[in-house]
């Protein structure tokens, strides 16, 4: 919150103070768009200062009379104030600013290798281009001509990790059918669609049949093959384990 | 967490035959993604998750007539009849064209839309719609050998999931996410929006998807949606009238009747709930849809409904195909009110070679050859036999290329293997006894992708079929085999051979094609012998006897033919059997035959399987009549001696192995029995929904 944005006082003095505040505010926002708070500051704290002690005088007595051109000139006064405060800022700003930006660069300029190397790098890069365009009607030759380019220059290092890797042909059809498939699929068997197993329902089924039998993993032999011996298994230790006390 | 079924070839004694029962063909259904019914034609296309096509003949008693084979990245979502014509459309942002003389796609043509979820043809038969992701709605004209690009309707934000024609052609209803869009077919102006209202509770935050939408002539349309509602609006004004909430899970598909008085909706319980448009009152004013009849068929999700005149015809997650013939519009208790499931192929995908004693198990994407176990002991009829040696896998050949397994082939001594894409077509060479493989490179140029593959039974010829139902012949040799000849049929046939059958002493060549056309050959002078009278039924299964040379037809309404080559005419026994009829209840049977052998040991015999059942049909015991018990073997083993002469007919029915993909005979008399049971086929589908039942 700004500085004396905000007075709060129950007496008339506020209201009178306040109106000639926004018009001050008003006119001033037309003039410029925004009103920089601080200046806001500098006008109302004057005003204040100035009817304070208009006020101070007397209650009973009538407002002074202020000619046109005074106040004319007051007004102007007090715009001019707070356009040069404001352009005054904008100048701060802009040299923090600029001060930053020759601070980053030259952190930057620490932080690159020399220009040498830059110039390497750049040429290097320009051959990848075009490699990787006329790869796009990849041959077998081709992608070889690619790796033994960079076998030669493996021999200088360049920072950072990265791996080669042959671009996969999928073209923009197969990528929109596996788009649409995933939709289905999504729609169908994705989260909220309450689906259940094979398992689940045929052993439903044997339940609720008119032949009643067990769940379908211990009707059919080679159901569930994996559990099954889990199962065995965990039987076996637990029964190690009873063993091993009474022993 | 499911483990598939080890491997397990147990023989067991029966009557007089050794039985290998083999259940380790792993062999997965694909789920039904989509399917379209023609009127026209009778004939119902269903599309596949793996991409595969199947066209049944629901006016030959449900036979699955073509089968065109998947391909990777294919993604079918929708189906389309226009007339005689196949369109389907996929994630993959293609609508492709079939061509179903040949069983390959004709063309296709890409959408630039991305994917597309949805394909719809106006009533006249002149526009295709199709909805995409990137929320246009494009209209293709129908042209004579192709479709071409029209314009787009307006851009929507939000993909369209589904969308209908109104029957004037004028209009179209496009669902979406959170709403429902309505079209002026000829500005290309979406003209109203419909606010579709999202779940309760947690399905609040997901946006509803409009998973399926139908337009009907009175300006009603019909729309379903994940929240569980089917819904039905004012499509002139753009009002909600009705919303029946049938699920608590997402309602995948709808259907409406030609008469628009009867809908179906598929919801992901499994359950495929009927309205109608009916009055409550007797006069025919404020009629109203009604919700009528809940069918729970299947386990798992229904993604695909078609409802024909008098059935509905539901598929989805559990792979089964089912009809249920709707008991107002067929005559109650009769075969014709029956409900019929199609779990498995009509067509075999084991090939057994009889003197080497390995099979061959085609996928749609490898090949796997496994050689049978040993025994040497001998039991009681029933009792299990102890195994030598166990079954071992030899070789599993994965395809090349982005084109499932159209049809494979093994040849009798196990020494060549051959198999055909739509696109390609390899031959194979086994050695040391079917272990090590190695590719023949050198085929002739005539040998192209073939419907159905044959070896001769010894082994130096394969027979491969090609368009217009012929017959290319070539000579198997290594290194190079050499082009014999091509077999052709008499001019006009268009349709692709799907039965093809060699004869033991390599004289005579029997094909059948799906206009029930049937031919045979002369192999020595590569010329067609004869052509055996068209039965109206397509033929399911035939062999040719090894010394008699009769041609066995089996037909898909299950009737029985025997046709002598040499004589050229049907023999006695087969006019015996037409004239007495067969018994009704194997007239009732639901399944095809796919195999039809013989019993090297007694020529009277033929041995035909089907899933449920094999049955060894004795020509020299007198046939059963309409009175006769059919399925009496259990009761005359408890009869003594005597008495079993006097009961005993021809048909010996076996129903103690199922499911049954092959039944063959091997040359040690040895039964080869390879059962694929359904549970260990359920047990790996995917997630169903969760039920909630009391007491559980």
């Amino acid at each position: 919150m700004q500085g004396g944005g905000r007075v709060r006082s129950r007496s008339l003095s506020v209201t009178m103070r306040r109106s000639a505040m926004t018009l001050q505010n008003n006119m001033a926002k037309n003039q410029r768009g925004e009103a920089a708070p601080s200046s806001r500051m500098t006008g109302r704290e004057r005003q204040m200062g100035g009817f304070s002690l208009l006020l101070e005088s007397s209650d009973d007595e009538g407002p002074e009379e202020v000619t046109f051109e005074d106040s004319k000139a007051d007004a102007r006064r007090s715009m001019k104030r707070a356009l040069d405060t404001a352009r005054r800022e904008k100048e701060l700003l802009k040299e923090k600013r600029r001060k930053r930006q020759e601070l980053f660069q030259e952190q930057k300029k620490r932080k690159l290798l020399s220009a040498e190397v830059l110039e390497e790098i750049d040429s290097t890069k320009q051959e990848q281009s075009h490699v990787k365009a006329a790869e796009e009607e990849a041959e077998p030759e081709e992608v070889e001509g690619r790796k033994r380019n960079w076998k030669q220059n493996a021999a200088r290092n360049l920072k950072g990790n990265y791996t080669v890797t042959t671009v996969k042909q999928s073209t923009l059809a197969s990528s929109q059918l596996k788009a649409a498939e995933d939709f289905l699929h999504s729609r169908m068997y994705g989260p909220g669609s309450r689906r259940t197993t094979s398992n689940e329902m045929l052993s439903l089924e044997n339940k609720m049949g008119k032949n009643k039998s067990a769940a379908v993993q211990f009707v059919k032999k080679n159901w569930a093959c994996q559990k099954k011996a889990k199962a065995e298994k965990l039987k076996k230790t637990w029964i190690h384990m009873q063993q091993i006390p009474s022993s | 967490n499911l483990n598939v079924p080890k491997a397990r070839n147990r023989k067991i004694q029966m009557g007089e035959f050794k039985v290998h029962r083999i259940r380790f063909f792993d062999y997965m259904p694909s789920a039904i993604r989509a399917m379209a019914f023609s009127t026209r034609t009778e004939r119902l296309a269903l599309a596949r998750a793996d991409g595969a096509l199947e066209i049944f003949n629901f006016s030959d008693n449900y036979f699955q007539e073509k089968v065109l084979p998947g391909h990777d990245g294919r993604a079918v979502e929708a189906l389309c009849w226009v007339g005689p014509r196949l369109f389907s459309a996929g994630l993959n942002g293609e609508i492709t064209e079939y061509d179903l003389e040949n069983l390959r796609p004709r063309y296709t043509v890409d959408a630039y839309g991305g994917p597309i979820w949805t394909i719809g043809v106006n009533s006249q038969g002149t526009l295709l719609a199709v909805g995409c992701e990137d929320g246009t709605v494009k209209m293709f004209e129908v042209l004579k050998e192709r479709i071409q690009f029209q314009r787009n309707l307006d851009r929507q934000r939000g993909r369209i999931i589904s969308l209908s024609w109104h029957p004037s052609g004028t209009l179209i209803a496009a669902g979406m996410m959170d709403m429902i869009r309505i079209f002026d077919a000829e500005t290309g102006r979406a003209t109203h929006r419909l606010v579709v209202d999202r779940g309760a509770g947690a399905s609040k935050s997901k946006e509803v998807v409009v998973w399926s939408i139908a337009f009907l002539s009175d300006y009603t349309i019909i729309s379903s949606d994940s929240a569980g509602k089917v819904q039905i609006w004012d499509g002139l004004n753009g009002t909600l009238i009705r919303t029946h909430l049938i699920t608590k899970w997402d309602v995948l598909a709808l259907s409406v009747s030609q008469d628009e008085s009867s809908l179906v909706a598929g919801t992901s319980e499994g359950t495929v709930v009927q309205f109608q448009f009916l009055s409550s009152t007797v006069d025919r004013l404020d009629k109203d849809w009604v919700r009528t009849r809940t069918f729970k068929n299947h386990s798992h999700d229904v993604r695909a409904l078609a409802h024909t005149e008098t059935a509905v015809v539901s598929g989805g997650m559990d792979t089964q195909l089912v009809v249920r013939p709707l008991l107002d519009k067929v005559e109650k208790n009769t075969r014709e009110s029956a409900i019929r499931k199609v779990s498995f192929p009509h067509r075999s995908l084991v090939c057994c070679a009889k003197k080497a004693g390995v099979l061959l198990f085609q996928f749609p994407d490898h090949l796997e050859l496994w050689r049978l176990g040993e025994s040497d002991g001998y039991g009681k009829p029933g009792g299990s036999l102890p195994v030598k040696r166990g079954p071992e896998k030899l070789i599993q050949l994965k395809r090349k290329g982005e084109d499932h397994i159209c049809c494979s082939a093994l040849s009798p001594c196990g020494g060549w293997l051959a198999y055909s894409t739509v696109t390609s077509f390899r031959l194979y060479r086994l050695l040391n006894g079917s272990i090590s493989i190695c590719k023949v490179s050198k085929l002739p140029k005539d040998l192209r992708p073939a419907h159905q593959l044959c070896f001769s039974t010894d082994s130096s010829k394969l027979f491969a079929s090609s368009s217009n139902s012929s017959v290319v012949v070539v000579a198997l040799n290594e290194p190079e085999c050499k082009y014999l000849g091509t077999l052709k049929a008499k001019y006009g046939c268009r349709q692709p051979v799907h039965l093809l059958s060699a004869s033991e002493n390599g004289k005579w060549l029997a094909t059948a094609n799906t206009d029930c056309e049937v031919h045979v050959y002369n192999l020595d002078k590569l010329k067609l012998h004869c052509t055996v009278p068209v039965y109206g039924s397509c033929p399911t299964a035939m062999a040719i006897h090894p010394t008699t040379s009769n041609l066995v037809v089996v037909h898909a309404d299950q009737q029985i033919f025997e046709y002598s080559l040499v004589k050229k005419e049907y023999t006695e026994w087969s006019r015996r059997l037409q004239k007495q009829g067969l018994h009704s209840l194997w007239l009732e049977r639901d399944t095809p035959i796919t195999h039809v052998t013989f019993n090297p040991k007694n020529p009277a015999h033929i041995i035909v399987q089907d899933l449920f059942m094999f049955c060894i049909i004795d020509k020299s015991l007198p046939l059963p009549e309409a009175k006769n018990v059919l399925y009496n073997q259990m009761t005359l083993r408890s009869l003594p001696e005597p008495d079993r002469v006097l009961h005993s007919h021809g048909f010996k029915i076996c129903k103690d192995f199922q499911h049954l993909l092959c039944v063959s005979l091997l040359e040690d008399h040895s039964l080869v029995v390879v059962e694929r049971p359904l549970l260990d086929i359920v047990s790996q589908l995917p997630a169903p929904v969760r039920q909630k039942k009391f007491a559980t």
